[in-house]
């Protein structure tokens, strides 16, 4: 057969911009960026705490600055896009049955919307009240 | 056609990583949005009770024997989760030699949760 | 009837190595499917043009082309439901063979791979019209594996897999979807046979769930559901490997 040289022409490094669909992946693959921020801010607050009162109040002042609130507003925004995304994945990865009947997927998927919720309210009864 | 003969070496280490990966997913996903409001966007704008997490409040908080388990599901499971994420986007990106990115990448998530693991530890042991 | 334009991408070895987009005019009604159109360009325009087909039902898979960017069944799409301007090309991350006709010699490799076949332990003994031994199977044992044995093998998930594109050894949702529909079969002994093949780089572990392949699927297979419920399969595959050492 008579092959065309490029037989196996690797996609370019742009290919996720050329559908909506690849570009939505890519926003869901991105969702991580902000997180990993916010995941050194908590553990920059685990070591200041460790330091002592001083340090911690250093890094309640540093959390205040626009940039890291902006940051974090974006991590926020980026966990609920990643749940969203996420939590419809989890019935076609592990479709659950509950004796012979299957799990209807949507039940799957609100379920983990009230895990969200009790997460919610767990953190207002920790550090929500007076 | 004949194709070159396809490696048959087993992926032994990626079910691992498939399920830090997943099991930091659910944590991201479940108990990420509440973290981050509450400690990125609400305690920053003095949204909190003033009392809500002095030092003194966080620190016999934080640094008990339940707080391990948080730790590990508030932050080294979210940074596997992120670390898989970043190397498949490498690859998505043709960035990189996957073999390097891949120890880089989870290497790095498991030194960060070793220190973080290790801050609770020691402020528990003091 | 309307008049409605096609441009599509021609390439034709023998005569020029480069490929080139060619525009067509054909008539359609509500009625006309993209195959139809392309009939259409083969008998009144230009009988140069190369594509496949066969059934015109959406159940020989053989006229995959990508539409705008988007890998569907010529049969299955009607103009009607297709954007004015219409760019027509041979499937995505295979190679093109001629016009709209691509090698498709890569996923049969693949296919061939996770052995896609019922396998029995026991061997199979001559037939015995006085005393058959049917493969009994309850209908909750059919349910499991029915949804993934839809797949009429038209390739179209691959062109919608860029994990394909960037890597054409990964085996693919199509292989990957078949190989999971005889592990779920009650019928088949196979699967310790088939997961080393999974359990590689290049089977389910380059799957990152794009989920596109399930989007395009003609027959609304799931192709992405069944590779990663392989991942948990080669998980399972990978534990027990680990134990017996």
């Amino acid at each position: 057969m008579n092959r065309p040289p490029d037989a196996f022409p690797r996609l370019p490094r742009s290919w996720w911009l050329k559908h909506r669909y690849f570009k939505a992946y890519m926003l869901r693959e991105a969702t991580v960026l902000p997180l990993i921020f916010f995941l050194l801010c908590l553990m920059g607050g685990l070591w200041a705490l460790y330091r002592g009162e001083e340090a911690w109040a250093a890094w309640l002042v540093f959390m205040r600055s626009p940039l890291v609130v902006a940051l974090n507003l974006l991590a926020l925004a980026a966990s609920l896009y990643h749940a969203a995304t996420f939590f419809v994945l989890f019935p076609r990865v592990m479709p659950l049955r509950l004796g012979r009947r299957a799990i209807a997927p949507q039940a799957i998927v609100a379920g983990q919307w009230v895990g969200v919720m009790i997460i919610g309210l767990l953190f207002f009864w920790l550090f929500g009240r007076t | 056609m004949s194709q070159p003969r396809p490696s048959s070496r087993q992926a032994f280490d990626e079910p691992l990583w498939w399920l830090l990966f997943s099991a930091g997913g659910v944590c991201f996903a479940v108990l990420l949005p509440a973290t981050i409001l509450f400690f990125g966007v609400l305690a920053p704008l003095g949204l909190l009770p003033s009392n809500a997490i002095t030092a003194e409040r966080m620190t016999a908080l934080v640094f008990s024997l339940p707080d391990l388990a948080a730790i590990g599901a508030l932050i080294c499971l979210p940074l596997f989760h992120a670390a898989h994420r970043c190397r498949h986007g490498l690859l998505d990106l043709r960035l990189g030699n996957d073999g390097i990115n891949k120890w880089f990448m989870y290497g790095l998530a498991a030194l960060l949760s070793f220190a973080a693991l290790s801050l609770v530890a020691l402020g528990l042991w003091r | 009837m309307t008049h409605r334009a096609l441009s599509i991408r021609r390439y034709l070895p023998d005569q020029d190595q480069a490929s080139y987009w060619q525009r067509y005019e054909v008539p359609a009604d509500d009625s006309t499917s993209l195959l139809d159109a392309l009939h259409y360009v083969k008998e009144e325009l230009d009988s140069t043009l190369s594509y496949r087909w066969s059934c015109r039902m959406a159940i020989c898979g053989s006229c995959g082309v990508m539409v705008n960017g988007i890998p569907r069944l010529g049969c299955k799409t009607f103009l009607r439901d297709l954007p004015h301007e219409l760019r027509i090309e041979p499937l995505a991350h295979f190679p093109v063979a001629r016009d709209l006709i691509v090698d498709m010699d890569v996923f049969l490799d693949h296919l061939a791979a996770v052995k896609p076949y019922l396998i029995e332990d026991a061997a199979v003994g001559t037939f015995d019209p006085a005393a058959p031994t049917p493969h009994r199977q309850t209908p909750a044992q059919l349910a499991r594996y029915r949804q993934f044995a839809n797949c009429i093998n038209c390739g179209l998930c691959y062109s919608a897999c860029p994990q394909f594109g960037l890597n054409p050894e990964f085996l693919g949702p199509g292989a990957l979807a078949l190989a999971h529909r005889y592990n779920l079969d009650s019928r088949d002994s196979g699967k310790q046979a088939r997961m080393p093949v999974l359990n590689r780089h290049e089977g389910v572990w380059s799957c990152t769930f794009v989920g596109f392949c399930s989007q395009v699927c003609p027959k609304h297979v799931d192709p992405a559901a069944a590779v990663n419920q392989g991942k948990v399969e080669a998980a399972k595959h990978t534990l027990i490997a680990l134990f017996k050492g």
